[in-house]
């Protein structure tokens, strides 16, 4: 039987963040997710890194902990942070007081926030509207959310913290009023199991009262779900916030090759990630305010996630819910060595996670501190590393395969095009993956989809969203030696069903155009729908 | 690059289709070139990502063949040209042929400037190849050097007696026709005239900057662009038409400087620039073309070059040479001639040029015409380098129909 000390249910931010925290500290860990990694909220955001400017007013405490965490993110999290620095705007319709308040806060709270003239702003980004009437610059960045899980996760790897993806838990067993196990599912193979455990820590965000129900337990967790705009281009190169009391809709950040914009917030089940037409709608006409040319750019997709708010009042909804994150001993619900840890931000991930390891490493009798501000999540390439990837990439493909890939699994994807240089190929145009990678990630025992392998490389993110790297990938990995990707037809239609999912609420102008092109490839030509001839 | 939407140049329209892959004349040559979808829409997305360009970009031509594939209506060659101007800006020259190919106007001034230096400087290009010097300068000892001419068009036109008419034209006779071969420039005239058009030029126009911006020296091609879209503007604002016989030149000014630049005027004056027979083709829909024309029995051998297509203006040298009593012409209709303005020049791309433009020599060949016709003066050297046949411009064939 499977034996570790404690059990983290849920691969997101936080429960990366507990795995690794713990792994550091010699506590012996297993973290279990029922879906793979970062499947739902923790990448379902605008991949902002917050300075803390937008909590500066309302919130100082929670302000001072995002600029601290910012400041070591950046340090820590090298690959998956983007150091863009974000601009700050306001338009007539946002109040002046609260100007002058923000600028007061941002200095309480150690955020800098330096003004500038309203032609340095155009320049920075000429695509801003010119109605906007004041400007400021902090230190925002962008950082990659499923980047930075897989990383903490091979982080804790070092020190033996493992994860296992599409593990559901499905019990959890106590003896006399304290924890003893879980029971999990393999939802591949359908095999059941139990991992004997001294202590469980429940790190579902949403799902925190799904989890805790399993115990017999209430946590009152009251999801928001907030959808998000993707743009096919940069239309910013810094994030770009509206200088206002936090609202839907005025955060844009530069992510990798798109831009995002967000978000709402509507009470919703914890699995609820559907968006409508018409929130998109209502954002894009905010959005208009600080981008007046907004229409003109293209929309790749949209996306929701659900905030996981907290709060121990059953009837408090929303954004006005408390942002901080709470650890739930559930020793005072009867139940000995069970916590529930939800809210927060991603920002924060790293300061939950030690927050919260402090409190069950005294339960469990470790003294060891928290080290995990201090060491890399991964190391970064070496010069020579970078000097050999460049000899076998095309140029582009070199740096972002690093960002991606962290130092060890570059290593191994440069051998494979030094021994194979077909396989430097790319799969994906858009967001140039090579044949290299792709067969690098299929070949983990993590991967079981080409969704899994689109969250690991960005494979199908860019603007054709699948149509060129899906028969491609499928290819790729239809191996003997891949027997996960044995129905071919399985795999197209659980990529492209994903990608669709997000395109149909924004079915327009060059969006409608490229699904058409879709359709005719997967639909008319490869015939995936299975139309029958006709005889 | 943030994608500025004040500004004409939208990738966002791509839908990844990769029609313009199939269709790109070098991608088909080398697999040093990763194509014009990828080059062009595709590292748009990505260059703000990455701290260097890939070095493939300086493989595309600029031919402009992506452009008029694409269905989606995306510059992708401009795009393609924004990124080498970037590159170049941070990256070593791979020859010094580069400064001296986009900045042909320099040379030609210098040239026929001077008594006797063409000679000199053709016999120079003579000597220089059999020594070894152009190759040392990074050209190709393959490719045939324009020659210069002794006397440029704007003398040569200065000596033109006109008759005046109603209808009046001013022509920008571009650098190649200017230094290189005057006479085409004097055959416009002559053909003109004899459509009742009068032709006045512009001693301040300066090159259109076309071969900066194919050679990675953008900031020069916007300095010129200010001075001819404000005189341009001003010609069309008397009432002229603007003609030229160099179809680079052409989509350059009609074209190009919309994509890349942002000067006041540029769309109003486009709306009155035409080809040269273009111009004439559109006298003969008004049903104003002179078509008294001699007899001509020479084979002739017509190929349009890649900047006439991508200008979507048809084919007006096969409307209006057909007409000349006892011609044979025939299109040759092989894609491009590889030459694209200055790249077949160059050392390492010369033979890209070559293998591109092996179709179209073939055709030529096996057509057994006496004359290749091309309005571009470029692919007329390409042509005659190629093949081995003579190529002259369709304004020289009507001129000489003309009796002129």
């Amino acid at each position: 039987m499977l034996k570790t000390t404690v059990v983290v249910i849920g691969g997101g931010a936080t429960g990366v963040g507990i795995l690794r925290d713990l792994s550091m500290r010699g506590v012996d860990a297993l973290l279990v997710e029922r879906d793979d990694l970062g499947y739902w909220t923790s990448s379902r955001f605008h991949g902002l890194l917050h300075s803390g400017g937008r909590y500066a007013v309302k919130d100082k405490e929670a302000a001072k902990e995002c600029i601290e965490e910012n400041t070591i993110l950046r340090k820590i999290g090298k690959q998956c942070v983007e150091a863009t620095e974000s601009i700050f705007v306001r338009a007539p319709e946002d109040s002046e007081e609260f100007e002058a308040e923000w600028v007061k806060s941002c200095k309480e709270c150690g955020i800098y926030a330096v003004p500038m003239s309203m032609d340095e702003a155009f320049k920075l980004e000429p695509n801003l509207s010119r109605k906007l009437l004041s400007a400021y610059r902090c230190p925002g960045a962008a950082v990659d959310g499923f980047r930075l899980l897989w990383q903490t996760v091979a982080s804790a790897n070092k020190y033996g913290g493992k994860a296992k993806t599409y593990t559901e838990v499905i019990g959890i067993e106590t003896v006399n009023g304290e924890v003893a196990g879980v029971h999990v599912r393999d939802r591949w193979t359908g095999e059941e199991y139990k991992i004997a455990c001294d202590y469980v820590i429940s790190a579902t965000g949403s799902f925190a009262g799904n989890v805790a129900h399993l115990a017999g337990i209430d946590v009152n967790v009251k999801p928001s779900k907030g959808t998000l705009i993707a743009f096919n281009h940069r239309i910013c190169n810094h994030v770009v916030h509206r200088l206002h009391p936090s609202s839907d809709a005025d955060i844009f950040v530069p992510h990798g090759s798109i831009t995002i914009l967000g978000t709402s917030s509507i009470d919703s089940a914890p699995d609820d990630t559907s968006s409508e037409t018409s929130e998109v709608l209502d954002m894009m006409n905010i959005g208009k305010v600080t981008f007046e040319n907004l229409y003109d750019y293209r929309i790749l997709r949209v996306f929701a996630g659900t905030r996981p708010l907290y709060s121990a009042d059953p009837n408090a909804k929303g954004r006005s819910a408390s942002r901080g994150f709470v650890a739930l001993d559930h020793a005072h619900d009867g139940i000995k060595h069970f916590m529930s840890v939800c809210g927060g931000k991603f920002t924060t991930y790293r300061l939950m996670a030690e927050k919260v390891c402090d409190i069950v490493c005294e339960q469990l009798g470790v003294n060891t501190a928290c080290r995990t501000a201090e060491e890399n999540l991964v190391d970064g390439p070496s010069d020579d590393l970078m000097n050999r990837a460049k000899a076998v990439f095309p140029s582009y493909g070199a740096e972002l395969a690093a960002s991606r890939l962290g130092n060890e699994k570059l290593e191994r994807v440069i051998k494979r095009i030094e021994s194979r240089p077909e396989t430097k190929e790319l799969v994906c145009e858009c967001e140039n993956v090579t044949l290299a990678e792709i067969e690098e990630i299929a070949s983990e025992p993590s991967s079981h989809t080409v969704s899994d392998l689109r969250r690991r490389t960005r494979l199908g993110m860019g603007t054709c969203q699948g149509t060129f790297c899906a028969y491609r990938s499928v290819g790729a990995v239809d191996k003997d030696d891949m027997p996960w990707a044995k129905d071919t037809v399985f795999l197209f239609k659980e990529f492209l069903e994903t990608r669709w999912k997000g395109i149909r609420p924004v079915l327009w102008g060059n969006m409608l155009r490229d699904i058409e092109l879709t359709r005719a490839i997967y639909d008319a030509a490869l015939n995936l729908s299975g139309v029958d001839e006709i005889k | 690059m943030a994608i500025n939407k004040h500004h004409a140049i939208d990738p966002d329209k791509c839908t990844a289709c990769t029609i313009c892959i199939t269709a790109c004349p070098v991608t088909a040559a080398t697999r040093k070139f990763r194509g014009p979808k990828m080059t062009g829409p595709a590292l748009t997305r990505l260059r703000k990502l990455v701290s260097d360009d890939d070095p493939m970009l300086d493989y595309c031509s600029n031919c402009k063949t992506c452009d008029l594939v694409c269905p989606s209506g995306v510059p992708i060659s401009t795009l393609n040209m924004l990124a080498k101007n970037e590159y170049y800006k941070t990256h070593p020259r791979k020859s010094p042929a580069d400064d001296m190919l986009a900045h042909s106007e320099k040379m030609g001034k210098l040239i026929t400037s001077i008594p006797l230096a063409s000679t000199f400087a053709n016999l120079g290009m003579t000597i220089g190849k059999s020594v070894g010097m152009l190759g040392a300068m990074g050209i190709s000892s393959n490719a045939k050097m324009p020659s210069y001419a002794s006397e440029s068009f704007i003398s040569k036109f200065k000596k033109i007696k006109q008759t005046s008419y109603q209808r009046k034209v001013v022509f920008f006779s571009g650098c190649f026709i200017n230094y290189n071969q005057p006479e085409v420039g004097v055959d416009m005239v002559k053909v003109y005239q004899k459509n009742k058009i009068e032709v006045a030029i512009d001693e301040n126009f300066v090159c259109c900057g076309s071969p900066m911006v194919a050679g990675g020296y953008i900031d020069d091609a916007r300095v010129n662009a200010a001075k001819n879209a404000k005189l341009l503007k001003a010609w069309v604002d008397k009432g002229y038409d603007i003609i030229t016989a160099c179809t680079s030149c052409g989509l350059m000014l009609k074209q190009e400087y919309q994509e890349l630049f942002d000067f006041e005027g540029m769309s109003e004056y486009a709306e009155h620039m035409y080809d040269s027979v273009e111009y004439l083709a559109k006298l003969h829909d008004e049903g104003e073309f002179n078509t008294e024309f001699a007899n001509d029995s020479t084979e002739y051998i017509y190929h349009a070059p890649c900047h006439l297509k991508v200008q979507a203006i048809g084919r007006p040298s096969m409307e209006l040479l057909p007409l000349v009593p006892g011609i044979k012409i025939q299109e040759a209709d092989a894609g491009c001639c590889g030459i694209s303005g200055s790249y077949g020049f160059k050392a390492d791309k010369n033979p890209i040029a070559m293998k591109v433009g092996a179709k179209l020599f073939g055709k030529i060949k096996d057509s057994h015409a006496e004359l290749g016709v091309c309005e571009c003066g470029t692919c007329r050297l390409q042509m005659e380098n190629g093949s081995g046949v003579p190529a002259i411009h369709p304004l020289t064939v009507l001129r000489k129909a003309y009796g002129l």
